[in-house]
């Protein structure tokens, strides 16, 4: 399905195509349906230059949009995660429990999850320098990692603490930014806002300028000129690989980018956020679900236009 | 008169030298090697006084063998962390020598502002060079491998003198 806007007059011909349509819908159960999926999809990905898309299916755009494939998965999907280093795997957070892997691109999944806590697992990350650590979030749980690729799994660090209460991540990203630690960030959308550990698990804390050491050299970090809404829970985080400092979030005002590792945002779109994706090699290439429907960036987020996930 | 005077001297000056000398043949043999803090080399006798600072200090939350509190990646019921582990399990050998230093003299909130926990700031209570003797105690203890990769973290940090 394009995204070009048609003038539609029905003649014979498109009565024909139309017709034929149908019955390949009928016929072949996997074909897409035009514009009805995008209002339930929960979560996007890109492997390579396919786009994922997936709720209850997994649904895979190998052409920036225009066409879709439906995937059958083990269960409902709440999370997905690639790897540009892993072309065709497809890592799948179910929203019944445990962490499905594909390495065909969807066609066939294999459910690995020993030592992991059972629960929907709200938010799943691959290591931006590693691709067979992954990252967890199961709800009402913690954080949680696999050091190979999903086939075990071992406790990381407990919710982060957020307004008094302990808060699940949404969402996770992998942000290749140097803690000061010998490592990198590990960023979490929740209900109450954007939170950051270093992958060494010593604590959550809050986004600031610099590493964890560099606010104690200056001094008190001073307040962010524009941090994220405060009133409103972030949903989806995207990482740029090629340009680390560069964040995406989805909430439910909007897309906001940053340019600086999450310290000042931007308002790039108004709508209802849902779900944001980049692509691994173009971190002006973004994907996000925006009042209910799919919508692409080739601008960073200057300017969108919508596809029908069909 | 003059003459006694002279041999006087001398005989200082060379009790001097050699009392210096001793000392600092001690010293090079008492070092540990490879081992430094804030760029400082350590001696097995800072180590043996960070021992006892720790069993005196640190062990009644981070462990008598530095094995933290129980379940310590779990929160909690006040939101706080309990103490981690400071041996090769831990996330310790993960920071700078400085970093273990102003967290250990400052509390955890001199690094991350406003981050609550149960761990006391020990300036007051500690000497600077005692804090250094605790610290070099944690890190004598760990493995080649975790004692490399926090050397390197060390390097690194920035900020460090």
């Amino acid at each position: 399905m394009t995204n070009s806007t048609l003038n539609f007059e029905p003649d014979r011909r498109h009565f024909l195509a139309l017709g034929m349509g149908a019955a390949a819908g009928l016929v072949l159960p996997g074909a897409v349906r035009a514009g009805d999926g995008a209002a339930d999809i929960r979560t996007l990905a890109f492997d390579g230059d396919t786009l994922l898309a997936a709720d209850a299916t997994l649904m895979i755009s190998p052409d920036g949009g225009r066409n879709w494939e439906e995937r059958p998965t083990p269960a409902p999907v709440a999370s997905l995660a690639t790897h540009p280093a892993r072309p065709g795997r497809i890592l799948a957070g179910l929203a019944r429990g445990r962490v499905a892997m594909s390495g065909d691109g969807g066609a066939t999944w294999t459910t690995r999850s020993d030592g992991l806590a059972s629960g929907e697992v709200t938010a799943l990350a691959v290591a931006a320098g590693n691709p067979d650590m992954i990252y967890a979030a199961i709800r009402g749980d913690g954080l949680w990692k696999s050091e190979d690729a999903g086939a075990t799994w071992a406790l990381a660090m407990d919710r982060p603490w957020l307004d008094a209460a302990e808060r699940d991540p949404l969402t996770l990203a992998s942000v290749d930014l140097e803690t000061g630690m010998g490592g990198i960030w590990i960023y979490a959308g929740t209900e109450k806002g954007l939170t950051r550990v270093p992958d060494c698990f010593c604590r959550w804390q809050d986004v600031q300028p610099g590493d964890a050491m560099d606010a104690l050299a200056a001094g008190d970090a001073p307040p962010a000129e524009a941090s994220l809404p405060t009133d409103e829970p972030v949903l989806s985080l995207a990482s740029a690989l090629t340009a680390p400092s560069k964040l995406y979030a989805a909430l439910p005002s909007g897309v906001w980018a940053s340019q600086d590792g999450g310290v000042v945002w931007t308002h790039k779109a108004e709508g209802q956020g849902r779900a944001i994706a980049l692509h691994p090699r173009d971190e002006n290439h973004v994907a996000a679900i925006l009042d209910g429907a799919l919508k692409l960036s080739r601008d960073g987020g200057a300017t969108w236009i919508a596809l029908a996930i069909a | 008169m003059r003459r006694t005077a002279t041999i006087g001297a001398a005989i200082v000056a060379l009790s001097a030298i050699g009392f210096a000398v001793l000392a600092q043949s001690e010293s090079d043999e008492d070092l540990v090697e490879g081992l430094t803090f804030l760029g400082e080399p350590v001696t097995a006798a800072d180590i043996e006084a960070g021992q006892t600072l720790y069993a005196e200090n640190c062990a009644s939350c981070h462990g008598a063998n530095l094995e933290g509190q129980p379940d310590w990646r779990r929160r909690l019921d006040n939101g706080r962390m309990p103490a981690p582990p400071h041996d090769e399990t831990g996330h310790t050998w993960h920071h700078s020598d400085r970093n273990l230093f102003v967290v250990t003299k400052g509390g955890v909130g001199a690094v991350v502002p406003s981050y609550e926990s149960d761990m006391p700031a020990f300036e007051g209570i500690l000497t600077d060079d005692e804090i250094a003797d605790v610290l070099s105690y944690i890190k004598s203890t760990w493995p080649d491998r975790q004692r490399q990769f926090q050397a390197e973290v060390t390097a690194n940090d920035r900020g460090a003198p």
